[in-house]
């Protein structure tokens, strides 16, 4: 089956997340232009509910480095940021990022008519993804002369404990304190409960539209949901988000009663572990199509599933939620998450991504795979590659493995 | 369709084969027999070189496109092989169409090493034979026939005569270097440092072993190995580091060169029409002596010697 013959249906959701995005990305620009108003760059697990509660207007560089990625920009913009020392092993949404910035040209002005990224009057980062952030946001703090603040919460964890939420909590607080006396503006924690309160709404609405591929066939795939994802990130804690998300999980839900599938004639079910490989979405995608393979779960996706707020200290509900998140977990916690998910997700076959120059998003180095193939008895491939760079990622190789792969599954029904 | 050819072409990054397999039926089974092979240079156009390999193939088996019942491509170059619209055509993957060659002859194989022009494959076969687990080396030409031409291009050497120097090697020496450029470099220190030429040869071969070794999955090489490909077809000394790091005996199927070829052709058979006899593989597959094919580059003067090896016969 070609995916010229049989065409994926598309979701509908999709032109009402251009046009959000576009809003996002015009009011960022705004921001950046008006006096009065202040932009924070933020992780994308970072602290964003306080930023957006003080009045920022919060942009997540992570994003531009995706875009850049998706673009096939990468392997022009990283040797830019090599000239300046960074290392070209080092995570290529950096690299690319700030090679952009040295370029002087980003994709935004072709998508949005907006100049690029918003010049930043504070950067808020959070190791609890990895060490990276650290030095990307310094860069660009150095850059554009402003305030960089880091938050380095307890890594690797197993049980989450009172005292790695305190340790959280009272950076939180000292974060707080340090932007109400730069920035001269108290914050208001009524506006800050609020926030958490939708932010939690939003996670628990991405997640019930990721659940809905539990059904078979499954309404939606990976690699939709990594363009569905953006709002989840971006958007924490607005309104807009919620409509939106309410709107995609109807449709989501729409597509189980009549049986619509993502993938017609689903007849394999896939997990991704790992980041995407944004310049080989398409067609990734469309090979897992043709193959009648289904990627149901992910991850990467799965992320920005968050403990709901139920009341309370919303800086408790953040400091846990900083900690919880899969990527600052140790491989004991990993491996039990996905035993747990592959089974509940139904999956046949499980894909690693060992990204390059994502060692903190990568989860095969230490024998996690092996342990899995052995011990749940699936089949399980690691492919070699990275988020935004080419020059990791053998497409031919790719797609031998992946097809070599579906046959072997074929092998074993 | 009424033809009886069964089609395998491997459309590989460095040569082309095409295996050819007359479908008969003896008392009652239906068997495959060898009716002809080729192989060819695959340049930039694979699908130029899959028309060649065919034609030659088909000429060696006094055949013609019409007598072909089915075929499957594979081989990187396997989308770019096309066949008159009647015939069935199917893709699959080198490392199924390997590890069926493989098992074809050896029955009892348990892991395939597969070292190829631009990528080695270790294949790890359940006890039915059925594919449990694979591995590809990473983006890079170390550990494959690549790395190989390109030491011997430096060196001004033809490969099989770094394989005779290599054969003669007294000296256990390593080669530290990962990469096809550096061990180039270190290739040459060696010399200037006055280690021996075939220790130096041994060693690239070595280099290679050590990154199969990599591929295996946990619990090493339970079971019978075989090896395929290009460079175990062209370069004794390769089975011999494979066996010195493996520390086991690694089966060298008649013309291992083509196993992907054949492998193809037989699941030609197997998958291509529910209403096609079952095959003898007992007879297809018998297991013929590990004893290495002297490399007569399968000209077509020597067809006949290494169709009747393919089939399980003597071997050359």
């Amino acid at each position: 089956m070609s995916s010229a013959a049989v065409k994926r249906i598309e979701i509908n959701a999709q032109s009402r997340l251009r046009l959000l995005m576009r809003e996002y990305f015009l009011d960022l620009d705004a921001a950046g232009r008006d006096v009065d108003r202040r932009v924070a760059w933020c992780t994308s697990v970072g602290p964003c509910e306080i930023l957006a509660a003080f009045g920022f207007a919060v942009y997540f560089p992570e994003n531009h480095g995706a875009l850049l990625g998706a673009r096939r920009l990468s392997h022009e913009l990283i040797p830019r940021a090599a000239s300046l020392g960074y290392c070209a092993e080092s995570c290529s949404y950096m690299n690319s990022d700030i090679g952009c910035d040295l370029a002087g040209s980003s994709p935004l002005r072709e998508m949005y008519g907006v100049s690029g990224p918003p010049r930043p009057d504070l950067l808020v980062y959070s190791t609890n993804q990895c060490r990276d952030v650290q030095d990307w946001f310094s860069h660009f703090g150095r850059r554009h002369d402003a305030m960089v603040a880091g938050l380095r919460p307890p890594r690797h964890l197993g049980e989450i404990t009172r005292e790695h939420v305190a340790d959280v909590r009272a950076q939180l607080e000292q974060l707080i304190e340090r932007i109400e006396i730069r920035f001269e503006r108290k914050l208001d924690r009524a506006v800050l409960r609020e926030t958490v309160e939708r932010s939690s709404r939003l996670s628990a609405l991405w997640g019930r539209v990721l659940d809905t591929a539990l059904h078979r066939p499954s309404p939606h795939t990976f690699w939709d949901m990594c363009i569905h994802m953006a709002p989840v990130i971006l958007m924490r804690g607005t309104s807009a988000a919620i409509e939106y998300y309410e709107a995609l999980r109807s449709e989501m839900e729409q597509r189980v009663d009549e049986g619509t599938a993502a993938v017609p004639d689903e007849r394999w079910r896939i997990y991704w572990e790992g980041m995407p490989v944004w310049p080989r979405l398409r067609e990734l995608s469309e090979k897992f199509f043709d193959l009648r393979a289904a990627v149901v779960a992910s991850t990467y996706c799965n992320s920005w599933v968050f403990e709901p707020y139920a009341g309370g200290d919303p800086l408790d509900w953040m400091a846990r939620t900083s900690l919880a998140i899969f990527i600052n977990r140790d491989e004991a916690w990993k491996e039990r998450f996905l035993e747990s998910t592959l089974r509940r997700f139904g999956v046949d076959g499980l894909i690693f991504h060992n990204a390059r120059t994502c060692p903190n998003n990568t989860n095969s180095r230490y024998g996690m795979p092996e342990r899995l193939r052995r011990r749940l008895d699936l089949p399980v491939l690691v492919l070699d590659g990275d988020l935004s760079d080419l020059r990791f990622f053998s497409t031919a190789q790719s797609m031998t493995n992946i097809e070599a792969f579906i046959e072997q599954l074929e092998e074993r029904r | 369709m009424t033809g009886r050819l069964l089609v395998g072409i491997d459309a590989g990054s460095s040569a082309t084969k095409c295996v050819l397999l007359w479908r008969e039926t003896a008392a009652g089974a239906a068997t495959a027999r060898v009716a002809g092979h080729a192989v060819v240079p695959s340049g930039f156009d694979y699908a130029e070189a899959a028309r060649s390999a065919l034609g030659q193939a088909l000429g060696a088996a006094g055949a013609g496109v019409e007598d072909i019942a089915s075929c499957v491509a594979t081989g990187y170059g396997r989308g770019s092989v096309e066949l008159p619209g009647s015939v069935s055509l199917r893709r699959l993957t080198e490392i199924t169409c390997h590890a069926r060659g493989a098992r074809a002859w050896y029955p009892d194989v348990r892991h395939v090493i597969d070292i190829g022009g631009q990528d080695t494959k270790v294949i790890r076969l359940s006890s039915d034979g059925r594919m449990a687990d694979y591995r590809m080396n990473a983006k890079c030409a170390a550990g494959t026939g690549t790395f190989l031409e390109s030491i011997a291009v430096r060196l001004a050497l033809p490969l099989s005569e770094v394989d005779r120097l290599a054969m003669s090697s007294t000296s256990r020496l390593t080669l530290n270097s990962y990469c096809t450029v550096f061990t180039s470099t270190e290739v040459l220190e060696r010399i200037k440092a006055g280690d021996a030429r075939e220790d130096i040869a041994m060693g690239m071969f070595r280099a290679i072993a050590s990154r199969v070794v990599e591929m295996l999955s946990t619990g090493g090489t339970g079971g019978a190995v075989a090896a395929t490909g290009g460079v175990v077809t062209h370069c004794r000394a390769m089975i011999a580091a494979l066996e010195e790091a493996l520390e086991c005996p690694v089966r060298l199927p008649p013309m291992p060169q083509h196993a992907g070829a054949y492998g193809a052709a037989l699941l030609a058979g197997e998958r291509s029409d529910p209403a096609l006899p079952a095959w003898d593989e007992g007879r297809a597959g018998a297991a013929p002596s590990a004893a290495a094919c002297d490399g007569c580059s399968c000209q077509p003067s020597t067809q006949s010697r290494h169709s009747r090896a393919l089939d399980g016969g003597r071997p050359c």
